[in-house]
C-alpha cells in the first residue's frame, strides 16, 4: 500500500480545454461558431419549463446570506427565486429538505480526474504532455475521459463543476477545461460547462526543473523564467504578424472588396466541420489576385496570445512567494492577468500583492511538506489572504480530496479562526463556490444562490463543515443528478466489478441508479 | 523578531517564542498546546472531572487520572479521588473531553523530512537485496524534525516509523512524540517488522510469496543452523544472517509482521502465511479486507486501513469503498485507521475517525481505530493506546468532539508531560500576520 496523495501533487500534469475561446473578431468576417450547445435536458427542453421548490432548508447562498430557514425556487435550469416562505408556483414540484442545509454546487480549479482516469494505469497516464517545456497547443479537453469512475465519487461529494488541467511539468502545460459533473456523457464536448473560457496552464519552480532539469532544460528557476518571457514575446510578435495581416487584408479588401479572409485556429477552437476556405495543406485556401496571406497558424503561440489578448485565463502552479511575485512581475509586462495562481502555499507571504494584483490564489487546507518548495505552508494561509482582501480558494489536486472539499474549507476556516484571524461561514463557502467560479470565469452564471444562476446546489445532511456530513443530493443544471442511496450514476468502467452485478439480468442505465452496494 | 535555531538553546528559545507569539496574537487566539519536551522526569499531574474516553470503548464520567513519572498512576471514576496524595493539586476538567494520545500508524515521521529531497529522507535502505530486515528506522530517527511538534500540538502523541522499499522493509519503531529528545523519542525501536505482498517482489505476486516464505523458512531454521554457518558449512541461505537474526522475534510473536496488501487474494495468502509460520500479523492497506471480514476475524488480525480510500486505484483494490472499516468493525475485526493526509498531516487522523463514523463506524470504535487499535497493531497495547494504569501517559483534552473539524486539543500530554511552546507553521503565520513590516525593498 502506498501512500499516493503527497507526490501526484503538482507533478500530475494535464493537458488543456476546449477552448471555446472567442477568436479574434477584428477584421475577420466569419461568424463565430455558436458556443457549446448545452447538454441538460432542463435546459433543451422546449415545453414549459419544469419547476421544483426546495423547501425549508438551512440556505447558505455564499453571497453574503445565510437563511436559517429559507426556500430555493428552481425553473429549467436555474435559480428564479431565493427566500424564506416562497409562495410554491401551482405546477411547482415540493421537496421538503427541512434540517437539510442547502449549498451552491461546489467547484473546484484544480483536478486531474479524467485524464488520470482511475484505475491508475499507464495506459490512463494522459494529463502531462512531458515532452517540450511548452506545450501549451495541447488540450485537456482532447484527453478527458468521461468513464473515469472518479467523476462518480467527486459528484457524490457535492461537486458541480472542476477544471480539468495538464500537468505541471512543463513551463505551459496547454488549455485547460472546464466540466460538469453530469452523469451520462460519452464525449468531453457533452461535458464542457457551456460558454466557459479556456484556461492555460503554467508551472513554476520544481517541477520544470526537475522534469527537464536533463532533458535541454530550464535546469533552474533562471531557465523557467527565461523560458516564460522568451513565450510571451513570441506570443507578442505573432499577434503583431496577425494585427499586421489583417490590416493589409482589410486595405486589401477596400480595394478589391471581395473575399473573406479565413479565420485563424477554426477546426482547432470548435472542431466545426471545415469549410472551403481551407486547401490541401491545411493552410488557407489562395485568393485570387495579391490578397495577402495570412501568417501560419502556430497552437501554442494561439493560446499564449489568447491569454494576451485576455481571452484564456492564465492558472499558474507556483509556491513559493519570490516566484509569485515574478509571475505578477512578468504579466505586468506583457499586459496580462495570471487570474488564479495554484498551491501557492506561501500565498500568504504576498497577500497584499495578490490582493492589489487581483489574482486569486487557489491553495489547500493543510497540505505542506512534501517537497522544498511547499515546506512553509501553513493551515491559515485562505484565511490570511481573505483577511488582506484577496481572494482564496480551497482546489484539491486529489480525487481523494475532492470529495470533501467541504471539510478542507472547514479545516481552513477553523485554523482561521483559532488563530484570530475572522473567517465568516459565508466566505468559507466562498472559498469552494464562489471564488472558483470567478477563478474560471463562470462566475455570472455559478457559483451563489442566487436568482439568475445555474441550479447547481447541493442538499448536505448537515452543516457542510461538519466531519459528518454528507451531500444528500446534487443538482446540475436543475438536473437531479445524485441522489444518496438511491440515484448513484456509475461510469463504464466499475460495471461488472461490483457484487451482483454478474447476476444482473439487464445493466443499470448510466444515468439511473447503478446499483446497489452490497 | 528572533530567527529560532532549532538546534540550540531549544527549550528556551521555543518558550520565548511562545510568549511572542501570544504577544503578536490577537486576544480572541486561543493559547495553543505545544510540543516541546523537557527531558526532564514528569513529576505528577493530577485531572479530574473530565469525561475519560479510555480508547477501549469505555467512557468514565467525573473521570479522575493521575499520571507520575511518565505513565498512568490512577485512572478511575470519582471514588478515585481518595487515592489523589493531594487534592488541591488537581485540574479541573469539568465539561471537558479526554481521550488517548492519538497513534498514528504507518509513517515515516522523524526519518523524512520533505519527501522529494533525498538528503531528509531515511526511510529506505538503498540496496538490492529485497531483504533488509535487520534496517531499523529507529537508528535514523531524527527528534529535531519541524514535523513531531505540528503533529503533537492538534493530539498526536505517538506513532509506528515505518521503514519502506524491497519485498522486508525492517524494523518499525514505535516513538512518543517528544520533541528533541533524541535518545529518548523511540518507545519501541523493533516493535514490528515491515513486509509486503502483491507485487512487492520481482513483478509477480507468485514470486513475492515464494521469496517471502523461502526466507521465512531459512530464518526460522537460522538459529539451529548458525554454528553450521559461521564455519561455512551451510548452504547459502536467502537472506544476510543479520536479516535472519532480526526476523527471530516474529517466530516467538514477540514481533508483529506487518504484511501489506489489498486484494482478497492477497489478503487470504498473508492468512495462510501466518497460520504455516505460526506469525502475529496486521493486514495494512487492506482495501479489499472487507471481502474477508469474518476470516480476518477468526484469526484475530488486525487491519489498518485508509478511511478515505474508494477509488479503484489499481486491479487490486477494485473493491475500495468508504464503510470498509465499518463493515469490518461490525464482524469483529480490529481496525486501525491511518492519517488521510500522511506524513505531515497525522494530525488529519481524527478526521478520518469522523470520515469513518460517517459511513457507518461508531463513535467509540473509531476513537479505538486512533489508539489501542493501531497499539494493538503493532504488538504494544501493553504499554500504549488507551489510558491505564501502567501505561505510557499520553493523553490529549479538547475542546470539543475530537472528530469535529472545528475541535482543537486544549492540551496535550506526552509521557506524563505537558506540552508547551509552539511550532514552525505557526511562527511562520505570525511573522506574516502584519505585512507592513515587509515594506523595506525596493518599490
Amino acid at each position: 500500500m502506498k501512500r499516493r496523495l503527497p507526490l501526484l501533487l503538482g507533478l500530475v500534469l494535464v493537458p488543456g480545454q476546449l477552448a471555446c475561446g472567442k477568436r479574434p473578431q477584428t477584421a475577420a468576417p466569419n461568424p463565430p461558431a455558436p458556443a457549446a450547445a448545452p447538454v441538460t435536458p432542463a435546459a433543451t427542453a422546449s415545453g414549459p419549463r419544469p419547476k421544483t421548490l426546495l423547501r425549508g432548508a438551512v440556505v447558505m447562498t455564499a453571497a453574503g446570506k445565510i437563511y436559517e430557514r429559507a426556500d430555493v425556487l428552481l425553473e429549467g435550469d436555474q435559480i428564479v427565486a431565493v427566500g424564506p416562505e416562497l409562495a410554491a408556483p401551482g405546477d411547482a414540484k415540493i421537496v421538503d429538505l427541512s434540517g437539510k442545509t442547502l449549498t451552491p454546487g461546489i467547484i473546484d480549479t484544480h483536478s486531474h480526474i479524467g485524464v488520470y482516469a482511475a484505475p491508475g494505469l499507464a495506459a490512463h497516464a494522459d494529463g502531462n504532455e512531458a515532452i517540450a517545456p511548452n506545450t501549451a497547443g495541447v488540450r485537456a479537453v482532447d484527453a478527458y475521459f468521461p468513464q473515469d469512475p472518479q467523476i462518480d465519487r467527486a459528484r457524490a461529494g457535492g461537486i458541480t463543476t472542476m477544471q480539468i488541467l495538464p500537468g505541471s511539468a512543463n513551463l505551459f502545460g496547454g488549455r485547460s477545461v472546464t466540466v460538469r459533473l453530469t452523469p451520462g456523457v460519452r464525449s468531453a464536448a457533452e461535458a464542457r460547462f457551456p460558454g466557459a473560457p479556456a484556461g492555460l496552464k503554467m508551472a513554476c519552480g520544481e517541477n520544470p526543473k526537475r522534469v527537464y532539469g536533463e532533458k535541454g532544460g530550464p535546469q533552474t528557476r533562471m531557465g523557467n523564467v527565461a523560458g516564460y518571457r522568451d513565450a510571451f514575446q513570441k506570443a507578442s510578435e505573432y499577434q503583431r504578424s496577425w494585427t499586421r495581416y489583417r490590416k493589409d487584408h482589410a486595405e486589401w479588401l477596400a480595394k478589391k472588396d471581395k473575399p473573406e479572409p479565413p479565420v485563424i485556429g477554426d477546426d482547432y477552437d470548435d472542431d466545426e466541420p471545415k469549410d472551403g476556405k481551407v486547401g490541401k495543406d491545411g493552410k488557407p485556401a489562395k485568393k485570387k489576385g495579391d490578397e495577402p496571406q495570412p501568417p501560419a497558424v502556430d497552437f501554442a503561440l494561439e493560446t499564449i496570445a489568447g491569454v494576451l489578448r485576455g481571452e484564456i485565463l492564465v492558472h499558474n502552479h507556483c509556491y513559493r512567494a519570490d516566484e509569485m511575485a515574478i509571475m505578477l512581475d512578468l504579466a505586468a509586462t506583457y499586459g496580462f492577468k495570471i487570474r488564479s495562481f495554484h498551491h501557492a502555499t506561501d500565498a500568504y507571504k504576498i497577500a497584499d500583492k495578490l490582493a492589489a494584483a487581483g489574482t486569486a490564489a487557489s491553495v489547500w487546507a493543510d497540505w505542506w511538506g512534501f517537497k522544498a518548495e511547499s515546506f512553509d505552508g501553513i493551515r491559515e494561509n485562505a484565511a490570511l489572504l481573505t483577511q488582506a482582501g484577496a481572494r482564496a480558494i480551497i482546489h484539491s489536486d486529489s480525487a481523494v480530496g475532492i470529495q470533501r472539499l467541504n471539510q478542507e474549507a472547514a479545516k481552513a476556516m477553523h485554523a482561521g479562526r483559532r488563530a484570530g484571524i475572522p473567517v465568516s461561514d459565508d466566505q468559507a463557502l466562498r472559498w469552494i463556490t464562489a471564488n472558483p467560479a470567478w477563478a474560471l470565469g463562470i462566475d455570472a452564471k455559478t457559483g451563489t444562490l442566487e436568482p439568475g444562476k445555474l441550479a447547481d446546489l447541493v442538499v448536505w445532511s448537515g452543516n457542510p463543515f461538519s466531519v459528518y456530513t454528507i451531500a444528500e443530493q446534487v443538482y446540475i443544471a436543475g438536473e437531479q443528478v445524485y441522489v444518496r442511496g438511491s440515484l448513484e450514476p456509475r461510469t463504464d468502467f466499475e460495471l461488472g466489478y461490483l457484487p451482483g452485478d454478474l447476476e444482473r439480468s439487464t445493466p443499470p442505465l448510466a444515468t439511473t441508479n447503478a446499483g446497489s452496494t452490497p | 523578531m528572533s530567527t529560532l535555531s532549532p538546534r540550540r538553546g531549544l527549550c528556551s528559545c521555543l518558550v520565548l517564542a511562545f510568549v511572542w507569539a501570544l504577544g503578536a496574537a490577537p486576544a480572541a487566539a486561543a493559547p495553543a498546546p505545544t510540543a516541546v519536551s523537557t527531558p526532564a522526569r514528569a513529576g505528577p499531574v493530577y485531572l479530574v472531572g473530565g469525561e475519560l474516553h479510555v480508547g477501549d470503548g469505555t467512557v468514565i464520567k467525573d473521570a479522575v487520572i493521575a499520571m507520575d513519572g511518565g505513565l498512568f498512576t490512577i485512572v478511575g471514576g470519582p471514588e478515585a479521588r481518595a487515592k489523589l496524595l493531594d487534592e488541591s493539586m488537581a485540574v479541573d476538567l469539568k465539561g471537558k473531553l479526554i481521550t488517548p494520545g492519538l497513534f498514528a500508524a504507518e509513517t515515516q515521521l522523524g526519518i523524512v523530512e520533505i519527501d522529494l529531497e533525498g538528503s531528509t529522507r531515511d526511510d529506505s535502505k538503498a540496496s538490492e537485496h529485497p531483504v533488509r530486515a535487520a534496517y531499523e528506522a529507529a537508528a535514523a530517527l531524527n527528534a529535531e524534525s519541524a514535523l513531531i511538534p505540528i503533529q503533537a500540538i492538534d493530539g498526536v502523541t505517538s506513532a509506528a516509523v515505518v521503514p519502506t522499499g524491497g519485498l522486508i522493509s525492517g524494523q518499525v519503531a514505535i516513538i512518543d512524540l517528544v520533541y528533541g529528545d533524541h535518545r529518548g523519542l523511540a518507545a519501541q525501536p523493533r516493535a514490528a517488522i515491515s513486509a509486503h505482498l502483491g507485487q512487492a517482489h520481482a513483478g509477480s505476486r507468485a514470486a513475492t510469496l515464494a521469496k517471502l516464505r523461502e526466507v521465512l523458512g531459512d530464518a526460522r531454521g537460522y538459529p539451529a543452523r548458525r554454528a553450521a554457518y559461521d564455519r561455512a558449512q551451510s548452504r547459502e541461505l536467502s537472506a544476510h544472517p543479520l536479516d535472519l537474526e532480526a526476523l527471530q522475534p516474529i517466530f516467538k510473536q514477540q514481533a508483529v509482521l506487518t504484511l501489506s496488501a489489498d486484494r482478497a487474494s492477497d489478503i487470504l495468502a498473508a492468512l495462510d502465511l501466518a497460520r504455516d509460520f505460526n506469525l502475529k500479523i496486521t493486514i495494512v492497506g487492506g482495501a479489499e479486507a472487507w471481502k474477508v471480514a469474518d476470516l480476518l476475524a477468526r484469526a484475530k488480525v488486525p487491519v489498518i486501513l485508509e478511511p478515505t480510500l474508494n477509488i479503484p486505484g489499481g486491479f487490486d483494490s477494485m473493491g475500495a469503498r468508504l464503510d470498509n472499516a465499518a463493515l469490518l468493525h461490525r464482524a469483529g475485526v480490529t481496525v486501525a485507521l491511518l492519517a488521510p493526509g500522511g506524513t505531515h498531516n497525522l494530525r488529519s487522523l481524527p478526521q478520518g475517525a469522523g470520515i469513518a463514523v460517517a459511513h457507518g463506524l461508531p463513535w467509540e470504535a473509531a476513537l479505538t481505530a486512533i489508539t489501542l487499535a493501531p497499539a494493538r497493531a503493532y504488538g504494544v497495547e501493553r504499554t500504549h493506546g488507551s489510558v491505564a494504569v501502567g501505561k505510557v501517559a499520553n493523553l490529549v483534552v479538547w475542546s470539543g468532539d475530537p472528530f469535529e473539524l472545528s475541535s482543537a486539543p486544549t492540551e496535550v500530554y506526552v509521557r506524563g508531560v505537558k506540552l508547551r511552546g509552539t511550532t514552525r507553521q505557526n511562527l511562520l503565520r505570525d511573522r506574516y500576520r502584519d505585512l507592513k513590516q515587509f515594506s523595506r525593498g525596493n518599490k
